[in-house]
């Protein structure tokens, strides 16, 4: 309660108010205390004088008498008072801001003895006024005050008021001995008030800014120019010119009246919150009001659950297999509601689904940002970034993938995986260090003894290969049947003993690496094409590297199918990751398949016809070497075209992949598709294309399939990962440091003797063309 | 919406006299201009829209019989044309977010769903009655800024240290923004509530104007030429006549 404010009030309203007050504020205790001593001094001096004179003037008081008894605990209440201070009362107001308005009294014509007085009562010290000199003397000099700069805005030009600018508040200006010569008489000066004598009405003014209140400080006292005047003064001299000119009509004429802004700026310099309105009504006190009940919290809310429904529908869809739709439905979840937790986390496991880690990544780490106590968020997070983190090691990035370990670790230091995968991880790189040493000596032999190793035995022979190549692909049509015999015969006869062991090996590479992204077979060709460099120091040219892959895998496929049934019962737990076992037979594994499967089943459906396979085997061999960029520009095409493609059959999806196998065979017989083949590649890539789209479809909902019986109950899912990404992880170190560090020298070495093996049945294979 | 209550008689603003009880009608008006101004509050509207909104609603139910439409649906239709006509657009959604809450105080939001659509179109549609019943004369002068004005030059007069210790300018501008709650916006000049306001916050804390006796021209009549002191004082009366009825109505 302001004791001051009330007595204020009360003095000014006599003793029927505080009668009033007594009565309407019985129950509160704050006035019941307070008024029972503020009765005295209330009673005491004041109503006596005041109330003679202004009775027959407060007839109708007694209404407004009761409002502020009624209102007094609003109205006296310490928190009524803005705390807000105005801004500052620098009065380089522009225009602009607000209708600057001359002074009041000048309006009510207040007699110059009552401004005088007033005058002298208000003016403090460091107030900015404004005068002319009218006399110039050895101890300063005198200048009559015409306005204010800052402080109390008021009419004072004829007010005849004199300050005294002494000699020691002069500022020289020069060299010269007397500052005062720098001034004259009728010169507009901006000083500082500096002393007053309110009784002897006399005003000492400085011109050194050290007078001025800090806030004032940047303001420049001295010499003025007549525009320099303020505002309000200019504008009294143009009433006094036109005494008729009203206060409204000033006012509407002003820009500043009209200025949109006008009524925040003047909140801001009365100091009054429009963010926390006041109001006088009980109900309307805005400090009541719940945060809840405001719109934004209420929007928030409602977008949440809002969000959370589409979040709920996405996960739906997700368990059908329909990945697309359930991106949407995800996305629009999180177009309605930024941050919702949810949606993030279900878009970044889905993203961790397909394969997008990095993205999933991503989103959980958002997701995490926005509620750090997420569990699923903090679970998801650490396993993908541990699968991340395989990843970069598949691709030599060795300090990536640590510090992507690392991030694991510190968002869970009981993630055992991250540790094992890290632990495992520095085993490795030290060991492969140490490796290369030895590599560099050996080499060293190598080089002094001038043998003729097998590595350049290998290199011979793949420079004639790609030297093969390049003819062949001059004249496609004409080497493809031979080729295409070449092939199969080499699938035939691959199945020999010896590289029985060296395929079943490399299958197992690959289906413990399946669970990475579509990549992965660049991947790990090229950590291969690294191994071999090695082991032999020069670099193979990837073309015949790749093609020499493919074939290789070919035969693999075949020597799978054979040893399928016992590999199975082996291998139960590569079951799971590895759909050959499952119903789509010529699909080896889920991601890293995607971009050779197409191929392989497709030279396998008809492996033994004609022309075709090879060319399929040369588009994609090309495709392959050809950078990710091509992959994906053509992807668009392939997906225009398989749409297209879909259109025109009627039958579903699955059908048409089950189809394309005879399809093919019979675009090869009819004239149509003799087109495709001979007349334009182009679109016979496309063909390819689609097929591989279809079927890497199809492989991505096979393990999606899988996947959604984990997201379904998210702790299964959890678990599910848990489960198995250690076991890829740990296959995937493991068959790194057996491939890479245990076995190291012997498998290199059986590696190299297996290409020589290869390329010398190739060579073999090529005169009987 | 809410059922308002059966008290409502013809008769419109003339039955609402500046003596005696306010008639039903005004209660009515009463609680659902409250309504307005704590659902703008929430929205986070400013001053001027608030009072814009209140004014159409006031001058609608001049204009109609309080009888042919829900006054909260009025209400509504009312923020959503202000956040238009003073360029603090506001979303159908949150005022309808806003003002489910206000009638179920507690409940979850409103689902976005075929009834939610429904509300919105409601308000979409009374809007465009109001524009039409208004004649689109719906841009107001209110006594907001000239009430500021006023008090700009009021503090550069008073001693600075008085305004400083004393609320005037909060107290003038909780009284006008408090108006709205009756139809005082339609029967006074903007001018006019403006220095009552001030005249009624400078009385509150006994506040006296400087030399006001000495003055040729009482500083209230500066601001407004045609006001009078009768006028002061009966829109004094008024705004207190309002202050009962917050009292009364719960």
């Amino acid at each position: 309660m302001d004791r001051d404010l009330l007595r204020q009030s009360l003095n000014y309203h006599g003793p029927s108010l505080l009668s009033l007050l007594r009565s309407e504020q019985q129950d509160n205790p704050h006035f019941r205390s307070l008024l029972g001593s503020a009765a005295e001094p209330a009673r005491g001096p004041p109503p006596q004088q005041q109330l003679q004179g202004r009775k027959e003037k407060r007839v109708d008081n007694i209404e407004i008498q009761k409002f502020i008894s009624k209102k007094a605990d609003l109205l006296f209440a310490l928190s009524w008072k803005s705390d807000a201070p105005a801004t500052s009362e620098v009065n380089e107001d522009s225009e602009d801001g607000y209708a600057i308005m001359p002074p009041l009294e000048q309006f009510m014509e207040i007699p110059s003895m009552d401004r005088r007085e007033l005058f002298f009562r208000d003016i403090e010290r460091g107030d900015i006024v404004i005068g002319r000199i009218s006399s110039i003397r050895e101890f300063g000099f005198f200048m009559v005050l015409i306005c204010l700069g800052s402080g109390i805005i008021r009419d004072i030009s004829h007010l005849e008021i004199t300050a005294l600018c002494p000699l020691r508040d002069v500022p020289s200006h020069s060299n010269h001995g007397d500052p005062l010569s720098y001034y004259q008489t009728g010169d507009i000066i901006r000083a500082g008030i500096k002393d007053i004598d309110r009784y002897h009405e006399k005003l000492a003014v400085s011109l050194y800014s050290s007078s001025l209140p800090p806030h004032l400080s940047g303001i420049k006292l001295g010499v003025i120019s007549s525009e320099e005047l303020p505002l309000y003064y200019r504008r009294s001299v143009e009433l006094n010119s036109n005494s008729l000119e009203s206060y409204e009509n000033i006012m509407q004429s002003s820009l500043g009246f009209v200025n949109p802004g006008v009524v925040e700026f003047l909140l801001g310099k009365l100091g009054i919150d429009e963010s926390n309105p006041p109001s006088l009504m009980r109900g309307l006190q805005s400090k009541n009001f719940s945060e809840d009940d405001f719109a934004s919290a209420l929007r928030k809310k409602q977008s949440a659950s809002w969000a959370l429904k589409c979040v709920k529908i996405g996960v739906d869809y997700f368990k059908v297999g329909r990945h697309v739709d359930a991106m949407n439905e995800y996305n629009k979840a999180l177009e309605i509601d930024k941050q919702n937790v949810e949606a993030l986390v279900a878009r970044g496991a889905l993203y961790a689904t397909k394969g997008s880690l990095n993205k999933a990544i991503e989103d959980f780490e958002l997701a995490l940002e926005n509620c750090p106590t997420h569990r699923n968020a903090r679970k998801y997070l650490c396993q993908t970034l541990v699968e991340r983190g395989g990843q970069l090691e598949e691709e030599e990035k060795f300090l990536n993938a640590e510090s992507y370990y690392k991030k694991a670790l510190a968002l869970d230091e009981t993630f055992k995986d991250a540790e094992d995968a890290l632990q495992k991880l520095h085993k490795y790189m030290q060991k492969s260090l140490e490796l290369r040493e030895k590599q560099a000596e050996k080499e060293e032999k190598q080089k002094t003894k001038k043998i003729e190793t097998s590595a350049e035995k290998l290199r011979k022979l793949l420079k004639e290969e790609k030297r093969l190549k390049k003819k062949r692909r001059k004249s496609t049509s004409s080497s493809s049947s031979v080729s295409s015999a070449d092939e199969s015969d080499s699938s035939s006869s691959s199945s020999s003993s010896s590289s029985h062991k060296r395929h079943k090996k490399h299958k197992r590479n690959r289906s413990e690496s399946s669970r990475s992204s579509k990549k992965h077979l660049a991947k790990a060709s090229s950590s291969q094409i690294d191994q071999n460099r090695k082991d032999e120091c020069f670099p193979v040219p990837t073309n015949t590297l790749a093609s020499f892959l493919n074939q290789k895998q070919e035969v693999e496929k075949l020597l799978e199918k054979q040893d399928r049934l016992p590999y199975q019962k082996k291998q139960v737990k590569e079951k799971d990751r590895c759909p050959l076992s499952s119903s789509s037979v010529e699909i080896p594994d889920d991601f890293g398949g995607r971009s050779e499967d197409p191929r392989d089943f497709y030279t396998q459906a008809s492996s033994s016809k004609t022309e075709k396979p090879y060319k399929s085997e040369k588009h994609f061999s090309s495709r392959r070497d050809s950078s990710d960029s091509f992959y994906r520009n053509s992807e668009d095409k392939v997906k225009t075209y398989s749409y297209r493609r879909f259109e025109k059959d009627t039958e579903g999806r699955k059908e048409h992949y089950r189809r394309w196998e005879p399809g093919s065979v019979r675009h090869s017989t009819s004239p149509a598709s003799s087109d495709y083949s001979c007349k334009s590649v182009e679109k016979y890539k496309k063909y390819t294309y689609s097929g591989s789209r279809d079927f890497s479809r199809h492989e991505q909902r096979y393990p999606l399939n899988k996947n959604q019986g984990e997201y379904e109950i998210e702790d299964n899912y959890e678990e599910d990962i848990k489960t198995e990404v250690p076991e890829a992880d740990g296959l995937n170190s493991k068959g790194q440091s057996e491939s890479g560090v245990k076995k190291n020298l012997p498998q290199n070495l059986l590696n190299i003797f297996n290409q020589i093996a290869a390329f010398e049945k190739e060579k073999g294979n090529k005169p009987k063309k | 919406m809410e059922a308002v209550g059966p008290d409502t008689c013809g008769g419109g603003d003339a039955a609402r006299g500046a003596e005696g009880w306010p008639a039903p009608e005004a209660r009515v008006h009463f609680r659902v201009t409250r309504f307005i101004m704590e659902a703008g509050v929430k929205l986070g509207m400013q001053s001027i829209p608030i009072a814009t909104a209140c004014t159409i609603y006031h001058k609608f139910f001049y204009e109609i019989n309080l009888d042919a439409y829900d006054p909260y649906l009025v209400a509504m239709s009312s923020l959503y044309l202000a956040g238009k006509v003073e360029e603090q657009h506001l979303r159908t959604r949150d005022i309808i977010n806003v003002s489910n809450r206000y009638f179920h105080p507690g409940s979850e939001p409103l689902e976005l769903d075929s009834r939610f659509w429904a509300l919105r179109d409601s308000i979409v549609q009374c809007e465009l009655l109001m524009l039409r019943v208004l004649r689109f004369q719906v841009s107001f002068q209110h006594p907001h800024k000239y009430l500021l004005h006023y008090l700009i030059s009021l503090k550069n007069w008073l001693n600075r240290y008085c305004w400083q210790r004393t609320p005037i300018s909060v107290t003038a501008w909780a009284l006008l923004r408090d108006s709205y709650h009756g139809g005082l916006c339609l029967r006074f000049r903007a001018q006019h509530i403006a220095v009552a306001v001030l005249h009624l916050a400078l009385q509150a804390y006994g506040v006296e104007v400087p030399a006001e006796a000495e003055a040729e021209k009482p500083w209230w009549q500066v601001f407004s030429d045609d006001l009078t002191k009768p006028i002061i004082d009966n829109i004094v009366s008024d705004l207190i006549q309002i202050y009962t009825m917050d009292t009364e109505i719960p």
